[in-house]
């Protein structure tokens, strides 16, 4: 029988992913990001790709598949896997009405090789917008302002 | 005022920025460099999957047909890293591609990109993926597709400009929430305060 077990097993292995990671229930408050430009700095600093500043580029690159993620107060950014049980979130429109919003999300967190990971499955609060940086920075990048 | 300001900090976040990572996957990419943060390029092979699929083993045969993040799982170490950008420089992530070879061995290139240093509070690096290849082929893909996909989705979608200007989903979220997501008035207030 352990042997039967075994071998089920490996059989299992060779046709499914492995789960490398197990999943906790988390809420986390945060902000709506994009996070290419978070990561890569194309389009500056951490501070001017957020918030309002950085609003039309992050409809952009959620339009266009770009992951979307949560940044937290302290740096954390949760890629976002599934939007209250969706779980096509690169289709260019699910998360659009929710860019730069901070919000509180229930869901599962997951995290593997130094990236977390959320499957989000109720957003408990949405402030809205709440990042005013626009008077700082104006619009980022520069040509995303209006007749540009 | 502003737009000097903006200028300044990407001025500086270029010079920061600007010195390429040697990594141990860096030899032989054929990668172009973008002077993006951490910047390290970076071939190896790995297999093409989702990440929902690699996380929970939900696991749709089309690895969700161009609309979920992927990612490629290193063959080497095993190390699985979310694919965050095409090589096209159209804000477009490469999810449409990667699907096409969806549970397959393959062969990538692109950068690593992400540094704690500037960025704090993110973990690790993500992967922009510039050309792939299925394994054993000699034929690189560039990772452009998700343009040709769009318009086959929005045939309607005509006009001038790029697809991101023309694209009906963020079109109306403007028109709804404005340029800066507060609203119109806001635009048109920041606008008149503004003008060259």
């Amino acid at each position: 029988m352990f042997r039967l077990l075994i071998s089920l097993s490996f059989l299992a292995g060779a046709t499914l992913p492995a789960l490398s990671a197990t999943g906790e229930r988390v809420q986390i408050t945060g902000e709506v990001i994009d996070t290419w430009c978070y990561y890569s700095g194309v389009m500056g600093g951490p501070d001017a790709v957020t918030g309002t500043a950085h609003h039309t580029c992050a409809l952009w690159c959620a339009a266009g598949g770009i992951p979307v993620g949560m940044l937290t107060e302290d740096g954390k950014v949760y890629m976002v896997l599934k939007w209250e049980g969706h779980d096509q979130v690169g289709d260019g429109k699910t998360l659009l009405s929710v860019q730069s919003h901070k919000l509180v999300a229930d869901g599962i967190h997951y995290e593997r090789d130094g990236i977390d990971y959320i499957l989000v499955e109720n957003i408990v609060s949405d402030e809205g917008i709440t990042l005013r940086n626009h008077e700082d920075y104006g619009f980022v990048p520069p040509f995303a302002e209006p007749g540009q | 005022m502003k737009k000097i300001a903006f200028t300044l900090a990407a001025c500086c976040v270029a010079t920061l920025a600007h010195a390429q990572d040697e990594g141990p996957y860096s030899a032989n990419s054929q990668a172009n460099e973008w002077g993006l943060f951490g910047e390290e390029k970076a071939r190896f092979e790995a297999r093409v999957t989702d990440a929902l699929c690699a996380l929970t083993g939900d696991c749709p045969d089309d690895c969700g047909a161009g609309e979920r993040p992927m990612v490629v799982i290193r063959k080497d170490d095993d190390r699985m890293l979310l694919v965050n950008k095409s090589g096209a420089p159209n804000f477009t992530g490469a999810n449409h591609r990667l699907a096409e070879f969806c549970g397959q061995d393959v062969e990538v290139d692109g950068l690593l990109v992400g540094e704690p240093e500037f960025t704090p509070g993110i973990g690790a690096k993500v992967y922009q993926v510039q050309l792939i290849r299925a394994a054993g082929s000699d034929d690189w893909v560039k990772t452009d597709a998700f343009v040709p996909q769009w318009q086959e989705k929005y045939p309607d979608a005509d006009g001038e400009g790029p697809w991101f200007r023309r694209d009906p989903n963020v079109k109306a979220a403007i028109e709804k929430d404005g340029y800066f997501g507060l609203g119109p008035d806001v635009d048109k207030k920041w606008l008149e305060e503004n003008a060259q």
